[in-house]
Order: C-alpha cells, then structure tokens, then sequence
C-alpha cells in the first residue's frame, strides 16, 4: 500500500525511509539546506532545513527526520523564517562577509536570499592549520560553519578518514591527526571537502580569488582512468593571451552523472599539464644532421606521405603499422584505423588496451 | 576483452557504475580500484559500508584488501587454480544455477569434466590461498544472487590473460549471475577511451563495432561504405608489431603513446626502432619515443578538443573543447582527415560529429548514438540501436547477447617466466593512485609529483633483512632483459618472494625487465609476473611520504 503525507497543504507519496526533505526535494518543494548531501548520512547539524510537523512543539531538521503515514508538514512560514533569519544572522557574527561573489559561499548566498544581517561581531577563536603544507586545499577557519560535511565526505565517501573535528565549544574546528599537513595524513588529495564545503573554508588553493562572473565552464569527460567521470573545466578564458587557461576542475552536483559528484586526485588536480613549458607546439623534422627541426605543417604532413610510400613501395603494404591511442578520442581511433585499412591498405592497426 | 567477445558475445562491463552500490557480493580480482579507478574504489566502499561482501584476489596487500572481509593472497599467475576450483566447489556443492545454464548456455559438460581435477586442497598448494577461504569464497559469490565480478589487468596482463577472463566467465554463467541489475562480470578499463579505441575499430581483426574483417559480410560492408578495395587478412597486433620493428614492419605511426616507456622488454624494441625506416610521432609531449622519430607532430589534449571517450560502462560521452591549443598545435582528428587528404583520399568529414555519424552507419550497437543527442540528453551507454532507444544499462538482461553464453574449459598454464636460483623473486608492475601511465602528465603536476617523487620497489621485510636493505636504500632489480636501479620500499603489502614496482618513471623503467611474451589471442604482454633479482648497490634515506605503504 502506497503511504502518503501532507506537505504545504499536498499529499505526496513515500516509501519507508525516505526523509522529509527527500520527499519535499523530489517534488520540487525547495528547503534551503547547508549540512545536507545526499551521499551522506542526515545529522541535522546546520538547522537550515527546520519544518514545521503538526503536534511538534519544536520544529524539526527535514534532513533527518523520516516521512511518516499522514504527517502535516510545513516548510515555510512566519515562526520557520523568524527562525531561520536568526540562524543565519548568528553563523554571520563570525563569518568574514566582505568578499562576496568569490565563489560558493552557499553561506552569503542564503543570507542574502533571506535578509539575514550578521548579529553582532564576534571574534571566532577557531584554530586553523599553519602547517598544512600541500598544493591544493586551502583551510580557513573563519570561514567554517562547522556542518562537517567535509569530515562526514572524508569518512563515508571518500573512506580515509584524513579529516576530523576537534577541540571542544568555540574552539572546534576541521584538523587532522596531529593537526599535520595533509600531506603527511591519509589524505589522497581527492578534493572532495572542497567541493562540499558550502562556505568556502575548504577551498582549492590555485583559482581565488577570481569572480564567478569572469569565467566559463565546460563540460566534459575526464582524461585520465576509464571511469569517464564527468567534470566541469573552470575557465578564464582571457589568460594566456586570450588562449584561455583552465583555473580549477569542479565535479557536477551528486546524482547527476556516473561519478555521482565524486572526483579523484588526478581528475580534480591533475590538468596542469595542459599549460605545460614543454608542450610540443610545432611540427618537427629529423633533418640531415639526425636532429629534428621545427617545419612548417605543410613540410610535415608532405613528409609523412612521401615516408609512408617509400615504406611501402620498398617493403610492401604490410611493411606500414599504425599504433593508435585509447587516451585519444573514438572519433580520432575511427580516423587512424580507416587511414591504415581504406588509405594504406593494411590492417596493422592496434593500441596498447585491447586486452 | 577477446575473452568476453567470444563467451558473451561483447567486451564490456555488462553492469553499470552505478549498479555497484547494489551489489551484495563484490568479488574484486587482479584489480587495485581505489588506486587505479578511485571513483569506482568509492562506490564499492560505499556498498562494503552497506554491509556487501567484499571479496579481494591480489597477490598484494591493496586498499580495498584492508577492508574486505577475506583477502585472497594468491601467487601471482595462479589464478586459473584459484577459479577452477571455485568453480569445482560450486559443483560438487550443487550451487549451480541449473535453469540458467539450460536455457542460456553450452558446453558446460566440458567445464564439469575439467575442472573437476582441481580440488581446493591442491589450489591451495598452488596458489597459497587456503582450501577454506577458497571455499567460503565460492559459496559466498554462488549463493549471493546480487554478486558481481570487477577485474582489471591483473587477470589480462598475462600470457594466459584471455584464459583467466574465460575461467571468471565460467563462474559467471555457471551461477547465472549475468543480465541482472548489480549481478555481471565487468572489466574495468585502464585509460579514458579503451573502450571507445576498441568499439571504433583500432584493432587488427575487427572493423568498428566488433565486425571481423575477415567476415565477407561485414568486409563488403566497408567496401561499399568507403568505396575502396579492403584486406580480408588480419593485420598485426601491437605485440607482434613491437617485434617485428625494423624486420617486417619499417614503418610506423604512432599516436598518443609512448611506447618506449609502455611497452615491455624495452631493451629489444629500442633495437627495433633504430631499424625502422620511417616513424611518425603524434603526441602532446616530446616523449622516450620521439628520439627515434622522422616527424614528429604536435596534437591537442582533451581540453582542446571536440569529441568523445566511452568509459568502462559503455557510455559514450562527450570530450569539450575548453582552451585553444598551445603554438601551432592541432586537434589529432583534423591531422588524420589532412593526412588521408594529402595521401590521396576524398574524404567529405568535417567535424568529430560528422565522424561519429558516418562511424555509427554501419554499427548497429552505435547507431542510435550522435554528438547532437549526447549535448541533449547526457552520455548513452550502448547498445543503442535507433535514435529514441534509451541505452542499454545491464548487459544481456534479454538472454546472452552471443545467443548462448558459451563455457570454455580452461587447464592451468604457469607463466612463461618462473623463479629460478638466478632471478629468485616474482616480479610484478603497476599503477599508483598519484601517477599514470607513463606520467607525462602527472609528473608535470606539482602536487601529484609531490606526493609521489621517485621511482620504488616494494619488498618484504624479511627479503629485504636477507639483502641487508632497509627503505630508502639504492637497489638494482635485474630480468633476463635489463636492469634498473631505484629505491626500495620495505612493506608487507608485497609477500615474501615477490616484489612489486609501478612503470611511472622513466629514470627506472619498470618496462627494461617485464616480459613481452604475448597471450595468444590478444597480443597482451605479461607485465604482472617476470623472474627478477634484487641487488643493494647502497645506503639512501626514504622520501616517500606515507599515504600508499599499506602496513
């Protein structure tokens, strides 16, 4: 038997185990959330997600409260947006609110979406890390609203438990083991607690500070492992002299690709090759000499045609081999295998992944 | 993938990524996913958090092995034991799946008859797992109905690669766990495109989409298709073409690898280029092959170009043009389109779309697949026969795509090269999590370099008391066909008698010693087991930051 609830006056249908704010979510019913990720599990932590349930006196987090036969719920009215504007106003006390638009800041965005001012100014004593010596992730304890979404990602996700929270009251706060860098942890750079972080306390070092506004993404599949996890490249498009230089790597939203938002070290860090010095960016020519020679793509491509018929006049059609690549496009592995049977007239085509 | 062409009748992960969350019996053999597919490794974490039973082959102590529930410590190369007698547990236990094997398969009877010789109590002499984990092993994956197989080259990489994959295949069709959602046998693929390199034909027997060309039908197909004459003879795989450099073949293209650091026994095939005629190189890095070039030809990266890959699963997926090219770099499809024009050919493609289309024309698993659609709808995983076909999620879920799954009987064959008082130890290669391949990216990468800077070879604690070397300390590891020198790593994670080196580093090519000996169907070279010795050449002190030893 199908079970139903009441949300905002509509009956909606669950299954057992389904949370409040899942059932509100699959119907398009919007509750701002800051602690929530569908791949982790619900703690209520942030209070951003308050509903009202008939016959509770205190509101309750959506997150972490399951969906039950003919429960009334409300999600927004007076008493939830009272709540909720001193909620954000307090995590605002100690949140650095001068550098809007730098990125995600989920933080600012809500508070500003929900006319919530900072209460008072109050000086965090959160400790950071000095000695988090690594290229990468950035910890800025000022920023942190303590949700532990990083900390939950790192342990249920992720499985490495790098990162943890520690110390007790005001003095909590995201650390390691030892509080060491993460690069003498169990860390495996796998970005995630940046990605998740909805203040910017984790952040990527290379990118900031630069406005959303200043950059494109594009969508594409990464270039490393066969996974085929989907990314969005982040772009400024004006750096190298109007070349475009990929700023950092975002993973889309959980549950909207394979990877279900996940990213590894190499996929989320590893496009620095791209701009890389020694880049080949001209066609080359062994000359006379047996040192190879900058050409024109003309002298080049002239040259491979004029080498390939001299292998084969001299050798055969068979004599010709042609090696293609399963780090290149299947467009590309079409074009090399029809250059090698239809153009060469020889099957000696392979690549080093045909096990 | 020969292996599952011929069983199944495809060679692909018949489950998808997604389905891995589900499965209640993970069986994880000659793969170290968190290291080698770390978004994989986490879904399987995820199902293991679940309660999912994580079954772990390897002859290594890996990640995913600290959190299984047994970890089967085999000799490395001994796998067809180890799988024959799960799959003669599973018999003389009467945990097969009768109706299954009935409707859906044939030649069981020869299965039955074979291995029926390999008892647990022998396997475990063999392969140094014991009789009752072999046992608990092939009642849990045969009573579990949500059981699903992931391997990588661990089970290919051998000179009976195409045996070990038959030998899983028998266990999958034997329990019926195929066509089922979180149920199948998947390889998972080492590079971004392996399967889309594969799907689209760059192989000596098989035109684009699996069609041999030694198959009249499908040989007049691309006749008529790009209207031209074709040889019906198969060509030379990449094994036997690194053997024959500078003899039969004298001249060659390469594109996109480095085969100098890639391809094994690198000492004989250094030889071999410097016979050849004629050697193009189409790379985005000068790399060790681009010293014996002629030409040499600058292509783009994934960030530069239009396209797509086809990940493990079978999803093809679109590659986005982000930033434009370094000097006069081009895109590697616009190079080929002007090569085959220069050399003759009247070629009307335009685009990577225009490509893809006239690819899929005469591929039905494809045909349903173009750019256009994946721009709207997001990756399609194949068979995707017509263009309002939603994709194909779990593999043979409508019967055996091949008609009849078919059963192979698969007798032991020990790797070519075995421990001798010479070369005493096992020696096997692979991947890290921070580097990949041959590195010429990640090495570039600040981060990922400093994470993992130099060359290692791991070894037992109580070898590395017999040589008298401690971490840190300068080694040379020597093969019949080279030696190396780097340093050691004294861990258990490698078990006494074998010792274990990643191929990243071109200042200690792992590929100086592998053996190029090739399986006899795919070409594939043995990289996983060799005969070495190991010899201290002096005192060092360790740079390896902590995070892979796994004690």
């Amino acid at each position: 038997m199908t079970k139903t609830l009441n949300i905002n006056g509509s009956t909606f249908e669950f299954v057992d185990g389904e949370s409040l704010l899942e059932v509100a979510q699959r119907n398009g019913i919007g509750i701002p959330t800051l602690c929530h990720d569908p791949r982790l599990k619900a703690v209520g932590a942030c209070r951003t997600c308050l509903v009202e349930v008939e016959g509770q006196r205190r509101l309750t987090p959506a997150c972490a409260t399951l969906a039950a036969e003919g429960a009334k719920v409300t999600t927004d009215n007076a008493r939830i947006a009272r709540h909720r504007q001193l909620l954000l106003s307090m995590y605002l006390a100690d949140h650095p609110i001068g550098q809007k638009n730098r990125g995600d800041d989920e933080l600012l965005e809500m508070a500003e979406r929900f006319a919530a001012t900072p209460l008072g100014a109050l000086r965090s004593a959160r400790p950071g890390r000095s000695e988090n010596v690594n290229p990468y992730i950035k910890f800025d304890a000022e920023r942190c609203i303590l949700c532990a979404r990083c900390v939950r990602y790192c342990e249920e996700v992720e499985g490495v438990q790098a990162i943890t929270l520690a110390g007790r009251g005001s003095l909590t706060t995201i650390s390691t083991a030892d509080a060491r860098g993460l690069l003498d942890s169990s860390c495996e750079l796998c970005g995630g607690c940046v990605d998740v972080c909805p203040t910017g306390a984790m952040s990527q070092r290379a990118g900031w500070p630069l406005l959303k506004s200043d950059t494109k993404k594009v969508r594409t599949t990464c270039n490393y492992c066969g996974v085929g996890c989907q990314m969005d490249l982040v772009v400024d498009p004006d750096a190298n002299d109007g070349r475009g230089h990929i700023v950092r790597v975002d993973s889309p939203g959980p549950g909207t690709t394979t990877n279900d938002g996940n990213l590894c070290v190499k996929g989320r860090f590893g496009t620095g090759f791209v701009d890389h010095p020694d880049r080949l960016t001209v066609p080359l020519i062994r000359g006379e000499d047996g040192e190879l020679h900058e050409a024109t793509w003309e002298q080049a491509l002239d040259r491979v045609v004029k080498g390939f018929a001299a292998v084969q006049e001299a050798h055969g059609k068979d004599a010709l081999g042609f090696v293609s690549s399963s780090r290149c496009t299947v467009e590309e592995n079409y074009l090399v295998q029809k250059l090698a049977r239809a153009v060469y007239g020889t099957n000696n085509v392979h690549q080093c992944a045909a096990t | 993938m020969a292996g599952l062409v011929t069983t199944f009748g495809a060679g692909a992960m018949t489950n998808s990524i997604g389905e891995i969350r589900d499965v209640d019996c993970l069986f994880v053999i000659g793969s170290n996913t968190t290291e080698a597919h770390p978004v994989i490794g986490m879904e399987m974490k995820r199902a293991a958090r679940r309660g999912a039973t994580l079954i772990v082959a390897d002859p290594r102590k890996i990640w995913l092995s600290t959190i299984a529930d047994r970890h089967l410590e085999l000799t490395p190369g001994t796998d067809i034991w180890l799988l024959n007698a799960m799959a003669h547990v599973i018999i003389a236990e009467g945990l097969t799946d009768d109706a299954f094997i009935a409707a859906n398969t044939e030649n069981f009877e020869a299965v039955v008859a074979t291995v029926a010789a390999y008892t647990p109590e022998q396997a475990a002499v063999v392969t140094g797992v014991s009789a009752d984990d072999i046992r608990w092993a092939a009642r849990t994956y045969a009573t579990t109905e949500k059981a699903a197989i992931f391997y990588t080259l661990g089970i290919t990489e051998h000179s009976h690669g195409t045996d070990n994959v038959c030998a899983l295949a028998n266990l999958v069709l034997m329990t019926g766990h195929l066509g089922k959602p979180s149920a199948g046998l998947n390889p998972l693929r080492g590079q971004n495109n392996v399967q889309g390199a594969n799907d689209a034909g760059a192989s000596p027997i098989y035109f684009p989409g699996y069609q041999r060309v030694d198959d009249f039908g499908a040989l007049a197909r691309y006749e008529a298709s790009w209207g031209v004459t074709l040889d019906p003879k198969p060509g030379l795989n990449l094994n036997e073409m690194m053997k024959e450099m500078g003899r039969k073949l004298r001249g060659l293209f390469v594109m996109g690898e480095d085969i100098v650091l890639s391809e094994p026994n690198v000492g004989h095939l250094e030889k071999g280029l410097n016979g050849v005629d004629f050697l193009v190189i189409q790379d985005i890095f000068p790399n060790e092959t681009t010293r014996f070039a002629h030409v040499v030809l600058p292509a783009t990266s994934f960030a530069e170009k239009e396209g797509t890959f086809t990940n493990s699963e079978r999803r093809v997926q679109r590659v986005r043009k982000a930033v434009e090219p370094p000097g006069q770099a081009r895109a590697d499809w616009s190079i080929l389109l002007d090569l085959a024009g220069k050399a003759g050919a009247n070629w009307t493609l335009e685009s990577p779309a225009e490509v893809y289309a006239e690819m899929v024309k005469d591929t039905v698993r494809f045909a349903g697949i173009s750019h256009e659609r994946i721009d709207r709808e997001g990756g399609l995983q194949w068979p995707c026969p017509t263009p309002d076909h939603p994709g194909t999620r779990t593999l043979h879920e409508g019967g055996v795509l091949r008609g009849k799954g078919l059963f192979t009987a698969i007798e032991y064959r020990p790797s070519s090269e075995l421990p001798c008082d010479d070369y005493p130890f096992v020696l096997s290669t692979g991947r890290t999590l921070y580097h990949y391949n041959s590195a010429t990216q990640t090495r570039r990468e600040e981060g990922l370099d400093s994470k993992q800077p130099e060359a290692f070879v791991q070894i037992h604690p109580r070898d590395a008391r017999e040589l008298d070397v401690r971490s840190g300390d300068e080694v040379a590891v020597s093969t019949r066909r080279g030696e190396v020198r780097l340093k050691a790593l004294v861990t258990r994670q490698v078990k006494p008698g074998r010792i274990w080196m990643p191929f990243h580093f071109k200042e200690a090519r792992a590929n100086l010693l592998t053996n190029d000996v090739g399986d006899s169907v795919t070409g594939t070279a043995e990289y996983k087991v060799c005969a070495a010795q190991v010899v201290k050449v002096g005192e060092g002190t360790s740079k390896f930051p902590g995070a892979y030893a796994v004690e």
